[in-house]
């Protein structure tokens, strides 16, 4: 920053000295009654002394303001921003032309300032073609120009030869200082983006880092709440069925003892035990029910599948594409679940393991048999190891004499089979 | 960070507005200023003669040009010499303060119309329907063009004609040539009245003064340069013819040097002189003072084998500056003074140049006023003067012209004077003024 103001500095300095000595010598000249020869030297009129040095100081007043606005100009719309920017430049172009020519180190003023405001990711092209764009500009003034500026040696052919060889050797060591102050700048400006690239690198490395821990401790957490479940499971049929099957056990042995003496008093008992188990079933089934997902207590099947799918979508980032073609006209609730289930493994599988970014879900019924495929775009699976949702998968298909096939393609696909109405078949 | 993008735009806006109010209150203070129209003028003749009143023509058309425009004050710096002028208008132009309307000397008129100091008048004088440059004699009119466009107006014009002693001519019982005479009854004339009279041995009466290459090669029909000035034609057969004419006109002397002195005493029988001169001397108190002892008259310059009876016309420019903020005031008053026929009858009457339009000069009144004022005249035709303007050549003005000039008449004067042999001279010339005229 310092040095962008160093350099807008020193060539502010070196323009207004130009033009300043430019205006002293128009004056001069003018006094010293060598006017008439010195417009024999100059191809155009030029401009009154006074006028002259205003415009210059005009033109170098545009071009550091809009430079200032360029480059501070984060909030305002890129169309607007390239606007200041060609106003810059034709403030520069304006500033070279009130100065005749003389001295274009005030193209690389323009230069510094693109530079300064775009960091995007083809910074070299960009800095090339703007210094040939620039350069072309200046060059091109000068062809178009030439003939229509007082060049800066005819203001100088008024001094005797010596002070003309000061002049020339000034004005050259203004040049060549600009352009080494300008060549420190692009070095620091290089030198400062490549930094704050570095710096973004490692945040992004750290970032890397806390998500994967992230996953770990996400698969972690799962696991404890599948064993907490099964715990649940496992107190549940313990106090349940375990209750009602002791129950029904100790109820049996008395009967057992009973049934020939007294079987009146036997069949009642039978009645009880008959009673405890009816009451055990209730109770399997109202804990089978707890395990139903909550979506498919409360929704119709396909909405709560869908819906499913949706908030999946949602959450993950994946697109998931449901299609439908052909529904049965009906489902147990026992297969309702076996689907869901599937479809959720599917499609967790696809996002986990896959990484896929798109996710093909097809429910189709055909021929007395219910075919889901899962196939998705993600990176598949050479060797693919059956781990415990895909056994589970078959496990609970098979319950239903159903089938599971999987194998990769442009992805993994997951083909899960289901016979329908499986009672009136047998 | 938001309310800061807001805050940068309003001081845009700000910004925006305070220059519009500045542009706007400049617009203002320059339309409410008295409008001054500034002339630049040189006092004196143009054509190297005295003049008595030279501001007379310019007041007349300020005076005129203010019943048409009387909200525009106009004004001159008057008292600036000729031989100032230039520098004068060099100055002004380098502080931005030349004048809207401004005479142009020969010299400075390329210099101002090539560096765009000069208004390009094409557009004018296309559109304006008042103006018709036909009424103008085409070389006086294209003396004021650059590349083709014009820059300037002629406001008044002077041709080259013979100034002939019918006194010397009547005691010799030579007939007055006329106004189609040639080269060789020039040559004729000179060598029958270059004589000794008093006896001494020594010539005393000769044949012509001050009868230039210059106005051999104009009357032989050469242009000397090409028009952009680069290329010189010294090499031309109508050169040499021009060149051997000189030499032959020179062996009449027999080597004895004309002076002006001679020409005053009455003792030379022809001697070139511009228009310009003619009228200063030939009315009175000019004519008594300086050739009390011979009676004298005009015609036309003789022609050369391969051209005419023509000479070059020299006319006095008047441009418009480029930078004008009132051009088209610019233009009428440029029209006022070079176009407007009562102040071109008044160039006739008060100046010693011609009026730049052929209806005026050629017009009753303009003849009248001819007469009056080169009373007694002789057989000087006024027809002969217009046919002398139609056809005349116009004197080149690119810059350097006068360099190659200077350098190329010491070279001829050298061949006409035998100092150097003649047979490749020309050749040689137009190589070095070529090579002069590149840079």
């Amino acid at each position: 920053m310092a040095m962008h103001n160093l350099l807008w500095g020193y060539n502010s300095l070196v323009v207004l000295l130009l033009s300043g000595f430019m205006c002293i010598t128009q004056t001069k000249i003018n006094q010293s009654m060598s006017a008439r020869s010195f417009l024999e030297q100059i191809p155009a009129l030029p401009l009154p002394a006074m006028e002259s040095f205003l415009v210059t100081l005009f033109a170098l007043a545009m071009m550091l303001a809009l430079g200032w606005i360029y480059r501070h100009s984060e909030h305002i719309r890129a169309q607007w921003r390239l606007l200041v920017f060609l106003a810059e430049v034709g403030a520069c172009v304006l500033l070279m032309r009130s100065i005749n020519l003389s001295y274009d180190g005030v193209v690389l003023l323009v230069v510094a300032d693109l530079m300064h405001r775009y960091g995007g990711k083809h910074q070299e092209y960009l800095l090339v073609a703007a210094m040939l764009g620039l350069y072309f500009i200046s060059n091109y003034n000068l062809a178009v120009f030439q003939m229509k500026v007082v060049p800066f040696e005819a203001y100088i052919s008024y001094y005797d030869s010596v002070s003309q060889a000061a002049l020339l050797a000034t004005r050259n060591v203004f040049v060549s200082v600009n352009i080494a102050l300008f060549v420190i700048y692009m070095v620091l400006l290089v030198k400062g983006k490549h930094e704050e690239k570095e710096r973004i690198r490692l945040l992004n490395e750290q970032l890397g880092e806390a998500n994967e821990r992230l996953r770990v401790y996400a698969i972690e957490a799962e696991r404890m709440a599948e064993t907490r479940e099964r715990n649940r499971l496992a107190r549940e049929i313990h106090d349940t069925l375990g209750h009602a099957l002791t129950g029904i056990v100790a109820g049996l042995d008395a009967c057992m003892v009973t049934i020939d003496a007294a079987p009146d008093f036997t069949k009642k008992q039978l009645a009880k035990i008959r009673e405890t188990a009816q009451r055990g079933m209730t109770d399997v089934r109202r804990s089978v029910k707890k395990l139903r997902p909550a979506d498919l207590e409360r929704l119709p099947f396909r909405e709560a599948l869908t819906r499913m799918t949706e908030e999946f979508a949602a959450s993950s980032g994946m697109k998931i594409h449901f299609t439908v073609v052909g529904w049965p006209d009906s489902l147990r609730e026992d297969q309702e679940e076996v689907i869901y289930r599937v479809v959720q493994e599917g499609i967790t599988n696809a996002n986990r393991h896959g990484r896929a970014k798109n996710v093909n879900l097809t429910i189709g019924s055909s021929e007395g048999k219910l075919r889901i495929i899962i196939a998705d775009d993600g990176t598949g699976c050479e060797d693919v190891k059956q781990g415990f949702g895909l056994r589970h998968m078959r496990e609970r298909l098979e319950l239903l004499h159903g089938s599971l096939h999987f194998w990769n393609d442009a992805g993994f696909i997951v083909e899960a089979e289901i016979p329908m109405n499986q009672e009136e078949i047998v | 960070m938001k309310t800061k993008g807001k805050e940068q735009g309003r001081i845009f806006i700000a910004a925006f507005g305070i220059v519009l109010l500045l542009m706007a209150a400049t617009f203002y203070y320059l339309q409410g200023q008295e409008r001054v129209l500034r002339i630049g003028i040189f006092a004196g003749s143009n054509w190297e003669v005295p003049q008595g009143n030279s501001y007379a023509v310019m007041d007349a058309a300020v005076e005129a040009f203010k019943k048409d425009h009387p909200q525009i004050h106009v004004e001159y710096v008057s008292g600036i010499k000729k031989e100032d002028y230039a520098e004068w208008l060099a100055e002004q132009v380098m502080g931005g303060r030349e004048p809207d309307v401004f005479f142009v000397l020969s010299d400075d008129f390329n210099l101002y119309a090539s560096m765009g100091a000069l208004m390009d008048l094409s557009d004018f004088i296309a559109e304006d329907g008042d103006f018709q440059p036909e009424h103008y004699y085409g070389t006086a009119l294209d003396y004021g063009k650059y590349e083709g466009k014009s820059y300037a107006l002629p406001c008044e014009s002077v041709p080259t004609l013979m100034f002939v002693n019918k006194s010397l001519l009547a005691r010799e019982g030579i007939p007055m040539p006329g106004n189609d005479w040639t080269w060789q009854d020039f040559l004729d004339i000179c060598r029958r009245v270059t004589k000794d009279m008093d006896g001494d041995g020594v010539l005393d009466q000769f044949g012509c003064y001050d009868y230039t290459w210059k106005q051999a090669a104009v009357t032989n029909g050469i242009n000397l340069f090409r028009e952009d000035g680069r290329i010189s034609y010294f090499a031309d057969n109508r050169m040499e013819e021009a060149v051997r004419f000189m030499m032959e006109l020179r062996g009449v002397q027999r080597g004895r040097e004309i002076t002006a002195k001679d020409f005053d005493m009455g003792r030379v029988a022809f001697r070139p002189f511009s228009f310009a001169e003619y009228r200063t001397y030939k009315p009175y108190p000019w004519s008594i003072k300086k050739y009390m002892n011979f009676e004298w008259d005009c015609i036309k310059l003789p022609a050369g084998p391969s051209g005419s009876n023509t000479s070059e016309l020299d006319s006095l420019l008047v441009g418009m500056s480029a930078r004008t903020r009132m051009p088209s005031i610019a233009w009428d008053f440029m029209k006022k003074l070079c176009y407007d026929s009562e102040i071109q009858t008044l160039v006739l009457q008060k100046s010693q140049g011609l009026p730049v339009r052929r209806d005026i000069l050629l017009s009753a009144k303009g003849q009248d006023i001819f007469h009056q004022v080169t009373e007694g005249g002789g057989n000087m035709d006024i027809n002969a003067i217009s046919e002398v303007m139609d056809g005349a050549a116009m004197p080149p003005k690119f810059k350097g012209y006068h360099g190659a000039m200077l350098y190329a008449d010491t070279e001829l004067t050298k061949v006409i004077n035998g100092t150097i042999p003649f047979n490749n001279a020309l050749n040689k010339l137009q190589k070095e003024v070529n090579a002069r005229l590149q840079f």
